[in-house]
């Protein structure tokens, strides 16, 4: 029975990472937005990064 | 001459009434001309069987045991086909470093088939018989000794002397309270090969293990069996038959990860759609650092994209903010990612920390015109930056393989530590605790 259900686990994880593979999926973390405005464009100051005013880690020295 | 057919409808057992010559108390005898002994059940007198007048075999203070037989004599029950009755139970101890241990030994007749045995400790069973030929010691040894029967190895499991204190009912033998015998038990589960030396004569016989429930079921015991404590010597191992099953099982989902992993290696898109080299200078007062880039297409179904972002650093870092952005939709997909690289060279040498190198994988985007505001962040004391930016479109991800022959991998051990641990619980328990594992079956 145990190798029934393992099979079926295993086939389980192949279609997962071939469904990911496929449909690009990603382990990065992101944010998603809609509806940027297209005047970004001209004007790239005018739109602002969630990931922006970064503090670099110097270690703690 | 030919044996005659049994009687229709099954045999019937000679059963026979006497008294008791010690208490008067009646005595029954379920298989009469076959039993060598009878026990009273009224004083516990061993009679001789064989013996018209029942002469006291040896009298002996019964007490009261504190664990009955668990199958009540004069049950009958149905074992490998043939119909069986319990005539005879004993209680037999062996002594491991003062520690007493008590199994129990049912006596089960048939007039045609003739006796066999069932014994219990701590709620495992085993369905024994007498060998119908000697075993062989075995030429090769290793860890412990082994014999050999029926092409079978069995290997040693444990020795010792086990005394009768314990005896109800008829038995085959001359039964004796305080009878000795030198046991030797050898296990090739779910088989147990055990024999017993008695004065200077050794008799060999061959168990299977049988579930509790069997038992029950084949003699139509009211209530449950008793549950099995720990793990019995000749106990079959309930992962073994699945170790085997499972790692091939996973040498062929390994396999077709692999051959996955090749396959959309070789038929990604994983092209590249946009390039570009920039230089970044920090300073005070600084000027707005983010800008656009020109716009590429991402064609294709839904995909990932890959941005890279290689740099010149040395002992500097930088940081880049990215918004991916659709032109027409609006869409975007904002992140970041720090490139730093330094390296110098102290007492165990030169060293190294960091990359001159960055890439991040934007999850399902749909094909459209897109373009890149990118927006660069560093120390304003170190000098420029130059970085490229490279957009490659539908990329293999090989992590997810990793994470994938990890989730096949993590049951497989699992199973392999769970029957491990079942052997060795099985073999802390011999005279070879400390033996490598050995598989079942070998």
């Amino acid at each position: 029975m145990f190798r029934q259900i393992y099979m079926l686990y295993g086939l389980l994880i192949l279609a997962t990472v071939g469904y990911a593979q496929y449909n690009g999926w990603s382990l990065d973390t992101m944010n998603q937005l809609k509806n940027v405005p297209k005047s970004v464009r001209d004007n790239p100051g005018s739109y602002r990064s969630v990931y922006s005013g970064y503090h670099h880690y110097t270690g703690g020295k | 001459m030919n044996p005659q057919p049994p009687p229709v409808g099954g045999p019937k057992p000679r059963v026979s009434g006497l008294n008791c010559p010690n208490c008067g108390g009646s005595i029954t005898l379920r298989a009469l001309g076959q039993a060598s002994s009878v026990v009273c059940e009224g004083c516990g007198s061993i009679l001789d069987a064989k013996d018209p007048k029942l002469q006291i075999i040896q009298t002996f203070h019964r007490i009261v045991s504190s664990d009955p037989p668990l199958i009540p004599l004069g049950t009958r029950g149905k074992i490998r086909g043939t119909d069986y009755e319990v005539i005879g139970f004993e209680r037999r101890t062996i002594t491991v470093d003062l520690v007493e241990y008590h199994w129990h030994e049912y006596i089960l007749f048939n007039p045609y088939k003739g006796f066999r045995y069932l014994t219990e400790y701590q709620g495992h069973w085993n369905d024994i018989s007498i060998c119908k030929e000697l075993p062989s010691m075995s030429s090769s040894f290793n860890i412990s000794p082994r014999v050999n029967y029926l092409g079978e190895s069995y290997q040693h499991f444990q020795s010792a002397d086990a005394n009768t204190d314990f005896v109800l009912g008829e038995f085959p033998w001359q039964v004796r309270v305080g009878e000795r015998a030198s046991v030797t038990d050898y296990v090739h589960p779910p088989r147990v090969l055990s024999g017993e030396k008695m004065a200077g004569e050794v008799t060999w016989s061959i168990g299977e293990y049988i579930p509790g429930r069997d038992v029950w079921k084949a003699f139509n015991l009211p209530g449950s069996p008793p549950a099995a404590i720990g793990v019995y010597e000749n106990e079959p191992s309930p992962f073994r038959a699945n170790l085997k099953a499972v790692w091939i099982g996973f040498a062929a989902l390994a396999f077709g990860l692999l051959v996955m992993m090749i396959g959309f290696d070789v038929f990604a898109m994983n092209s590249s759609v946009f390039q570009g080299a920039y230089r970044f200078t920090s300073g005070y007062p600084r000027a707005e650092a983010s800008f656009v880039t020109n716009t590429f297409e991402l064609g294709g179904r839904p995909s990932n994209v890959e941005v890279t972002t290689s740099t010149d650093l040395q002992n500097n870092w930088i940081y880049l903010n990215y918004a991916l952005i659709n032109q027409d939709t609006g869409q975007a997909w904002d992140f970041g990612r720090e490139v730093s690289f330094y390296s110098g060279y102290d007492s165990d040498g030169s060293w190294t920390e960091g990359s001159r190198n960055a890439a991040i994988v934007v999850p399902s985007v749909p094909p459209g015109q897109y373009y890149l505001r990118i927006e660069p962040e560093a120390d304003t004391v170190h000098p420029p930056v130059t970085y490229t930016v490279e957009v490659r479109r539908d990329v293999p991800v090989s992590s997810f393989y990793g994470i994938g022959f990890l989730a096949l991998l993590i049951p497989a051990i699992l199973i392999t530590w769970r029957s491990a641990s079942f052997e060795k619980s099985r073999w802390s328990e011999s005279d070879h605790p400390h033996s490598p594992i050995i598989p079942e079956g070998s």
